[in-house]
């Protein structure tokens, strides 16, 4: 086949249309990140001026990194299926799930399960299952997926207290915890992790059908399909591919915290929708990538960490967020009219 | 003659109510450019549906290259060589020049389990070569202007016939032109002609000039039927728009013998209007009844008066006066509110609730009028939107029909049926009769002359000179934003276009 792509005449001689002037966009501006990339900066910047110094020390920065890891490792499954144009709130039940999932088949203090690493595949299976579900309900059921995922997230929750009593299971010389909480050169591990899911799934969304499928769907579903794009498989694999992500999420919390309980999913769900909006994923689908959540769990972050260093009262920490996320979709929207309109 | 590439053969698809097609035959012969002509309703765009596979037949047979097949959906009749260029477009719009290029066919581009760039780029210059195109190949197709979308999609189905090996593609192209302008048209059919050495190319158009010019083959549809199938040579546009049509059209087209001299009442005045750098200051007035018609070319400034007319733009000076009343400048509620109504050149996206029914869209302005005691009255909604639908002629299988399911004509005259009935005063109408059929167009003329009878004053802004003089009683001739002249259009005593063409350029 390769024979036919390129043996096709080219009478390039006389152009008649042309777009040359976009041809000199450079890497920075066409990114999709000069925006995010420059409030990371301006964020940092003011919090060391703040802090006079100490917002830039290596520790802070440390934690900083290994804060951002989980909720990265979160938003980047999340942005995916918000670049459908759907969304998912099940994280938060998902997580509680597959925490009390490690909570009671790796070693623990409440019986004498241990199935050692094997716990990794198992977590991310379960987190995967519940992902494939939700893709099942909106694509075969065609229930919104802003209602069937919140449904999840409630059945699952409700599940993982009922199933653990509502109790915490200590866990017992986890073989992870180690990897979880070790730095590697100064770099706390947990942050190499989410930086190599990250590389994995912008290498799949540059590089692979899969990825042309994925913003297709975002730009245009009925289109999609009728060029030939399996809508349903794909959105399912989405789906599919951020329970996987977010039961990962949940082996982490679990062995950082080193004791399981269903409340450890508490809390998930704001962060990774403001890390997905303010890392320029347009709520309405069809842009942005790994890259752009990435990128925003770190603003994110680095925010809070800026906040809790100049001691700024958490209930005011909370009304900042939920400003920055409404800030951040106002100028994902706005900047989207430029571009296209659906 | 040279061999058939497609055939349809007796092909019958019926609807609830209608019969779409009734034993249509069909055949597409290598490399010719085969025009397709019928009104609004006659069954074209299911014809087109059926070759592509978005819709099955009832009866009849479908040959591809002499081989009986069943097109399962539009990409499975991609891979057979037979693709449609839609009017809407069909390329996503947020994926780059190049992923549209090749949606869903990228395996071949694959090194070691990744797309190669650098093989795609060397094809999709390829392909774009083909129709002439270049252009920055990662430009998202949102930031491209129509004509190069309509490229992008000739050259992929072009492309996807070469890779899978079909000889000869039927490419489809729905009202091609309705988007472009004059060169790019131009530049559009001397590459279809072009391609005809390759591919053979089914033409959709209202404008039979072009058809006429461009087809080597003609055929005319009406009412579900084929009833015609005419060498272009030996076809003349009255003749097409006959049997379109199903009678002749009388010598007055634009039902002049309907227009009446103006009312006394000042309707609308305009005094010292003016935009910067748009257009400079303008005094006119539209008397009850009359019909004016703002003439220039693209630049002239008249789109943009016509918006501050309708309260959609604000000019930077002067006063905008309905009746004597002053309305306040840039607020489209104050004009509609008023009386001002406003018939967009875009009216899928402006002009109609394309997700509401034609009886909600009639009765938007009117709600009020049809309350009972506080509340709209069901019985006297459908009472209304009735009476609209049959006064206007609106062709639909029922009031409850969504607007989105109407054809162009119907449409057009579903947003005139919403003015009518709302007792305006003024009504802008942009380019009312774009896309719309002979048929339609006429019975669009009939209602502007209704209104008119009905003391509404309107401006229009119309598709051709010749509509402008037929349908207007009076002329304003805009040029660089000023009004350069006023020509006067009483009935049988018109003015030919070469005498305003003159003060327009």
């Amino acid at each position: 086949m390769p024979n036919t792509v390129t043996s096709m005449l080219p009478h390039r001689s006389t152009s008649w249309l042309s777009t040359s002037a976009t041809k000199g966009r450079k890497w920075f501006q066409r990114s999709g990140i000069s925006g995010q990339l420059l409030a990371l900066i301006i964020v940092m910047g003011i919090f060391t001026i703040g802090t006079r110094g100490k917002y830039l020390s290596l520790v802070n920065l440390q934690v900083i990194l290994s804060l951002a890891a989980i909720p990265a490792i979160i938003a980047i499954g999340l942005h995916q299926v918000v670049v459908l144009g759907a969304i998912d709130l099940s994280v938060e039940g998902v997580v509680a799930f597959c925490v009390v999932i490690v909570g009671f088949l790796a070693h623990n203090k409440f019986n004498a399960n241990d199935v050692g690493l094997w716990i990794i595949p198992i977590t991310a299976g379960v987190g995967g299952g519940a992902g494939v579900i939700n893709g099942l309900l909106n694509t075969k059921l065609k229930i919104p997926s802003f209602i069937s995922t919140l449904g999840m997230s409630w059945v699952l929750w409700g599940l993982a207290v009922f199933v653990s009593k509502g109790q915490t299971i200590p866990l017992l010389n986890n073989p992870l915890r180690a990897v979880v909480n070790g730095y590697v050169l100064g770099i706390p591990n947990l942050a190499i992790i989410a930086f190599l899911i990250f590389a994995i799934i912008q290498l799949v969304q540059d590089r692979t059908r899969f990825g042309r499928y994925l913003y297709a769907i975002g730009g245009d579903e009925v289109l999609s399909a009728q060029a030939g794009v399996k809508v349903h498989q794909t959105k399912i694999f989405v789906f599919g591919i951020a329970g996987v992500l977010y039961g990962l999420a949940a082996l982490f919390l679990a062995v950082k915290l080193d004791s399981a309980q269903a409340i450890t999913g508490n809390n998930l769900l704001f962060p990774a929708v403001t890390a997905v909006a303010v890392g320029g994923v347009a709520l309405t689908g069809g842009i942005g990538g790994a890259k752009n959540a990435a990128l925003g769990a770190l603003i994110v972050t680095a925010l809070n960490d800026g906040l809790i260093l100049l001691d700024v009262n958490p209930y005011a920490q909370q009304a900042v967020n939920g400003a920055v996320l409404v800030v951040a979709v106002a100028l994902t929207i706005d900047r989207k009219k430029l571009g296209f309109i659906k | 003659m040279s061999a058939a590439v497609l055939e349809l053969q007796r092909i019958t698809k019926r609807y609830p109510g209608v019969v779409a097609l009734d034993g249509v035959d069909f055949t597409v012969y290598e490399n010719e450019i085969l025009g397709l002509v019928g009104e609004n309703g006659a069954g074209k765009s299911t014809l087109m549906k059926i070759l592509i596979g978005l819709i099955q037949p009832d009866q009849g047979t479908y040959r591809l290259r002499g081989a009986p097949v069943v097109i399962k959906n539009p990409a499975h009749a991609a891979n057979l060589g037979v693709g449609m260029v839609f009017q809407e477009g069909c390329l996503v719009p947020n994926l780059s020049i190049m992923e549209n290029l090749f949606l869903c066919h990228e395996i071949g581009f694959r090194h070691f389990g990744f797309l190669s760039k650098r093989k795609m780029r060397d094809a999709a210059h390829a392909a774009l070569g083909t129709v002439k195109v270049a252009a920055d190949l990662d430009t998202p197709v949102s930031e491209t202007t129509p004509a190069v979308r309509q490229m992008i999609e000739i050259a992929r189905l072009l492309w996807l016939s070469k890779l899978y090996q079909q000889r000869n593609p039927v490419l489809i192209l729905d009202e091609p032109t309705t988007v472009l302008t004059d060169d790019e048209r131009n530049t559009l059919f001397s590459i279809a002609t072009e391609l005809k050495s390759q591919a053979s190319i089914i033409l959709i158009s209202h404008r039979l000039q072009e058809i006429v010019e461009t087809s080597d083959r003609i055929l005319i549809m009406k009412d579900g039927k084929r009833v015609a199938n005419i060498q272009a040579r030996h076809a003349g546009i009255p003749e097409i728009e006959q049997m379109m049509v199903g009678h002749a059209f009388a010598a007055d087209r634009f039902r002049e013998d309907e227009q009446i001299p103006p009312g006394d009442q000042v309707t609308l005045t305009l005094e010292n209007v003016s935009k910067r750098g748009v257009f400079e200051p303008l005094n006119f007035e539209v008397r009850q009844g009359e019909i004016i018609s703002l003439v220039g070319l693209v630049g002239s400034g008249k789109e943009a008066l016509c918006r501050c007319i309708a309260g959609l733009e604000k000019p930077d000076t002067g006063s905008i006066k309905l009746a004597g009343k002053r309305l306040t400048p840039g607020s489209p509620s104050e004009a509609v509110r008023a009386g001002i109504g406003h018939i967009p050149i875009d009216r899928r996206s402006d002009g109609l609730a394309l997700g509401m029914t034609i009886a909600e869209n009639v009765n938007l302005l009117v709600l009020d009028h049809l309350k009972v005691g506080g509340f709209i009255s069901p019985q006297r909604e459908k009472k209304n939107a009735l009476r609209w639908i049959q006064d206007c002629r609106i062709k639909a299988p029922s009031p409850s029909t969504m607007c989105v399911n109407l054809s162009g004509g119907n449409q057009q005259k579903t947003v005139i049926a919403k003015w009518l009935s709302s007792k305006i005063h003024l009504l802008v109408l942009d380019h009312p009769t774009r896309g719309v059929d002979v048929g339609a167009k006429d019975e669009i003329y009939r209602l502007i002359r209704q209104l008119a009878r009905t003391g509404v004053g309107m401006i229009i802004m119309c598709d051709t000179l010749e509509e402008d003089i037929g349908l207007c009683g009076r002329m304003l001739i805009m040029k660089d934003g000023q009004l350069v002249n006023e020509v006067n259009c009483p009935p049988y005593r018109k003015p030919s276009p070469s005498d305003i063409i003159s003060s327009i350029v």
